[in-house]
C-alpha cells in the first residue's frame, strides 16, 4: 500500500485578494499536480480535475457532506442539519421537499410569469441604454422573483443577499475574512428564525417547509435551515450567471450573433457561461474510509475541496477550455454540482437565466461593457459591478 | 445492457431523454418514462450519454 505522504503538496494559499480575483492559474497547478493534492496551510486535500471531481461527487457514501462542507469548524457546526451539510437518510427527506417546489416540473407554471418579468426588466433598461448589469440587471432579476417565490416578508429583504453572500464566505479558512462573515451567516438564520409561518405568502416555497413539518416529513428544527438553504443558495449563483453571461458576450460579439440568429443556442449558451465562469468555487467533502483516488490512497477522515470551478476548465475534459463557445453544449459541467447534492434550483436557475438571455437577444445587438468591479467571496465568484452600454437591435417597421 | 432509472433519485430534468430519444422520454405530466429498458447494441452510445447529463446521477447502466 501507498502512503498518503505520496500526495502531492502545495504549498499554496488560495484566499489572497490576487488568487480570489484570478484563481484560474492556480487551479491550473493543482490540476497538473495529480488527481489530489495536499493543502498543508489547511490541512486540507484538494481535487481539481473534472473526473475525479465528478466521481468523488458521485461517490456520497465515501466522500461525506454531514461534517460540513467548508473549511472551518466554526462554519461547520454552523451549518449542521442544513442540507448541505447532510447524508442519507435525512439529506433525503430535506432534498424531498425542496424537489417538491423546485423540481422541473414543478416550476413549469412559473415559466410564462418569468419570462415576462424578465421582459418587463430588460426593455427599459435597453431603451435607456446605460446600465449596470449586475446591479440593474443580474441582482433586479433573482431578487424579485426567488424572494416572491419563497414568500418572505417585505421587511428584511433588503438584507438578503448581503446575508447570502456572508453565508458562503463563512466556509472559508479561518481568518478575518471568515470572522467578518460569520456573524452575518448568524443574523441571516436569527432572521429566518423570527419569521413565523403564516407570515409566508400562502403557497410558497417558505410557507411549504412549514407544512412539510407540520405533516411530519421533516422534522421541526430543518425548518429554518431549510429557509436558509432558498435564501442562500437562489441569489448569488444566478446573479453571477447573468452578469457573467453580459461580460462574456460584451468580450464576445460573434458568440452573441450566434444566439440571436439562433436562440435555440440559448440552454448551451448558458451552460458554457456557467462552465466557463463557475459561480461556486469548491465545496468540501470529508472521505468516510481510505480512498483511492486515480492510484493516490486518501485516508479516511480526509478533508477535500471539490474545485468545480477547475473541473469545468480542466484540459483533460474540455477542448480549449479557455475559449468562450455557445456551441459547445457542455451539459455535463460541474457548475452545479453532480449526484446528489446536485443543485436543487438548478431547473429555477436556468428557467432565470434562459429567460433574460431570450429577452436580451430580442432587442440588444451589442453589449459594450467598461471595467468590471469583482466582488471577494471566499466560496462564489462574480462581479460587484459591470458598467454596460447597449446598442439596441434596430427597430423594425 | 439495461438502463435503469433510480425513481427516488430523478427530478425529471430531462437531459437524457434529449440524449437518447429511442430510450427515454419525458411524457406531458413532465415525468422520464423508460421507452426500452433494454438497451440495443446500436443505442449503446445513447444509453451512455443519458447517463453522463444526469445532474443528480439518477441513472445507471447493467450489463
Amino acid at each position: 500500500m501507498t502512503s498518503i505522504s505520496e500526495i502531492p503538496s502545495l504549498d499554496l494559499d488560495l484566499f489572497t485578494d490576487d488568487v480570489l480575483t484570478d484563481p484560474f492559474p492556480i487551479y491550473e497547478r493543482i490540476r497538473n499536480a495529480g488527481p489530489v493534492v495536499y493543502l498543508p496551510r489547511y490541512r486540507s486535500y484538494a481535487m481539481g480535475r473534472y473526473a475525479d471531481v465528478r466521481a468523488g461527487l458521485a461517490d456520497w457514501e465515501s466522500f461525506s457532506s454531514a461534517r460540513g462542507i467548508g473549511l472551518n469548524d466554526l462554519a461547520n457546526e454552523a451549518t449542521q442539519g442544513m442540507i448541505i451539510a447532510t447524508d442519507p437518510p435525512e439529506h433525503d427527506q430535506l432534498r424531498d421537499v425542496l424537489a417538491s417546489r423546485l423540481s422541473p416540473k414543478a416550476i413549469r407554471e412559473l415559466k410564462a410569469d418569468i419570462e415576462r418579468r424578465a421582459d418587463e426588466l430588460v426593455a427599459p433598461l435597453v431603451r435607456q441604454g446605460a446600465f449596470d448589469a449586475v446591479n440593474d440587471l443580474a441582482r433586479a432579476f433573482p431578487i424579485s422573483i426567488v424572494l416572491d417565490l419563497i414568500g418572505l416578508p417585505q421587511n428584511g429583504r433588503d438584507k438578503v443577499l448581503g446575508w447570502a453572500d456572508a453565508a458562503f464566505s463563512a466556509s472559508g479558512p479561518p481568518g478575518p475574512r471568515t470572522d467578518a462573515a460569520f456573524p452575518l451567516l448568524e443574523d441571516q438564520l436569527a432572521y429566518l428564525s423570527s419569521i413565523e409561518p403564516d407570515q409566508l405568502t400562502p403557497g410558497s416555497m417558505g410557507r411549504a417547509i412549514y407544512d412539510a413539518a407540520a405533516a411530519g416529513q421533516i422534522r421541526q428544527e430543518s425548518c429554518v435551515p431549510l429557509m436558509s438553504a432558498y435564501v442562500t443558495a437562489g441569489l448569488d449563483t444566478t446573479i453571477n450567471a447573468i452578469s457573467n453571461a453580459v461580460w462574456y458576450f460584451a468580450h464576445n460579439p460573434e458568440q452573441w450573433d450566434l444566439v440571436r440568429q439562433d436562440p435555440t443556442l440559448i440552454p448551451s449558451a448558458l451552460n458554457e457561461v456557467l462552465r466557463i465562469e463557475s459561480p461556486v468555487q469548491f465545496f468540501c467533502r470529508v472521505a468516510t474510509r481510505e480512498v483511492d483516488v486515480d492510484g493516490l490512497r486518501l485516508a479516511a477522515g480526509s478533508r477535500v475541496m471539490m474545485l468545480y470551478a477547475s473541473a469545468n476548465r480542466d484540459e483533460r475534459k474540455w477542448e480549449d477550455p479557455t475559449r468562450f463557445d455557445v456551441r459547445r453544449n457542455p451539459v455535463d459541467h460541474l457548475a452545479f454540482g453532480y449526484g446528489m447534492h446536485g443543485c436543487a434550483g438548478q431547473g429555477l436557475a436556468r428557467l432565470e437565466g434562459h429567460s433574460i438571455l431570450a429577452a436580451l437577444a430580442r432587442r440588444v445587438e451589442r453589449f459594450e461593457v467598461g471595467a468590471p468591479v469583482r466582488r471577494i467571496n471566499q466560496l462564489i465568484r462574480g462581479l460587484d459591478a459591470l458598467p454596460t452600454t447597449v446598442r439596441p437591435v434596430a427597430e423594425t417597421a | 445492457m439495461r438502463i435503469i432509472v433510480d425513481e427516488a433519485r430523478c427530478e425529471g430534468y430531462g437531459f437524457c431523454a434529449e440524449a437518447a430519444p429511442h430510450l427515454l422520454e419525458l411524457d406531458d405530466e413532465g415525468d422520464l418514462k423508460v421507452l426500452s429498458e433494454e438497451v440495443a447494441s446500436g443505442d449503446a452510445a445513447q444509453a451512455e450519454a443519458a447517463v453522463r447529463v444526469c445532474p443528480v446521477a439518477a441513472l445507471r447502466l447493467e450489463p
